[in-house]
């Protein structure tokens, strides 16, 4: 278990948005189809997608995921960051790939 | 004869659709704007057909009565269907393949089945975003099996769109495809291209309109013109 706090420094992420500071991650989920990350991802999940638009942040919000990482050199649109505020849901965006970025959340929650 | 189209539209039954896009006012707007054909094509659902079929009739306009599907691939297609009847039925069994996830209006919007006069009569409690379990592929097939078009939606879209999630325009008989920009910016081969409003808010209806050039201002009309591949655009 790690916090939103961590992620940010850990990783060396650009931020987008802080999120609920107090919220704590607990796993990840990697996914770029949004119906997949509603079906089956974990609450307290970091999200690792490149799906980096509004509806990610309803999806977010509605599984209880905190923090949400954007690959791939994607970055988010204003409305987006918007309703991350709003959510309380940090955005993490970064140009390296889905996997690198998994491997690295995985690293630091002592999943690998 | 030239005719003014607009085949992508919703109302307040898509959650993302304003609340106060009810589809009387759609078709009435929309009619103001010049549009001779008019689709209602709402995320996944066909429940507010009805009453745009009423406003066409009323307002005078020729209705087409739609569905943007969401495939297994998340992959939106418009199905256009003639006859309020198909429209309804294909609509039924969409809904049935749909994901039994409860709509979050806060987090999504709400959901409203209205009747022609715009009071809303039902609340849908699915989440009409979800992905229907049918791929695209099958999809199309599905649409042009039952007589109705196929139109890949906004195939230049970073997301939902065919280009965007398969990576390519697969070859399938697609009626035409949609694109936000024209000419598009994505390979089209030498598919028929249109436009569409896609429109969520009043502001939008009709923004994206095109024009096609037919004998007559109907389905049948916007078959005739896709075949021969006879539109043109607003600017």
């Amino acid at each position: 278990m790690i916090s939103i706090e961590q992620l940010f420094s850990h990783l060396g992420y650009k931020k987008f948005s802080e999120g609920d500071l107090q919220k704590t991650i607990t796993t990840g989920y990697t996914s770029d189809l949004l119906s997949d990350v509603m079906g089956n991802a974990d609450e307290g999940s970091v999200l690792i997608t490149i799906q980096a638009h509004k509806n990610t942040i309803a999806v977010a919000s509605l599984v209880g995921m905190p923090a949400i990482i954007l690959c791939n050199g994607r970055t988010p649109t204003e409305d987006m960051i918007g309703a991350a505020k709003e959510e309380g849901i940090a955005i993490l965006a970064t140009s390296e790939s889905q996997f690198t970025a998994s491997y690295k959340v995985a690293k630091l929650l002592a999943l690998v | 004869m030239r005719f003014c189209i607009d085949l992508h539209n919703h109302s307040c039954l898509s959650p993302c659709g304003s609340d106060v896009m009810l589809p009387s006012i759609l078709a009435m707007e929309a009619s103001d704007k010049g549009i001779d054909i008019l689709a209602l094509t709402d995320h996944n659902c066909a429940r507010n057909l009805g009453p745009f079929a009423e406003a066409c009739e009323i307002i005078g306009i020729t209705g087409v009565f739609g569905i943007e599907v969401n495939t297994v691939e998340e992959i939106h297609v418009l199905a256009l269907f003639e006859t309020l009847s198909q429209a309804l039925e294909f609509g039924k069994w969409v809904e049935s393949i749909l994901p039994k996830i409860k709509n979050s209006p806060r987090l999504f919007g709400k959901q409203y089945v209205c009747d022609v006069a715009g009071n809303y009569i039902e609340e849908v409690d699915i989440f009409l975003y979800g992905q229907a379990n049918v791929s695209f592929d099958n999809l199309i097939e599905l649409i042009i099996g039952q007589g109705g078009l196929a139109i890949p939606a906004h195939i230049d879209r970073p997301s939902n769109s065919v280009t965007a999630n398969l990576g390519f325009l697969p070859r399938l008989p697609y009626s035409a495809v949609e694109s936000i920009i024209v000419p598009p910016i994505v390979e089209t081969y030498d598919y028929t291209v249109i436009q569409g409003s896609d429109a969520h808010y009043m502001e939008h209806i009709g923004r994206r309109r095109c024009y096609i050039e037919a004998q007559t201002g109907n389905f049948a009309g916007l078959k005739e013109a896709f075949l021969k591949n006879d539109i043109s655009f607003m600017n």
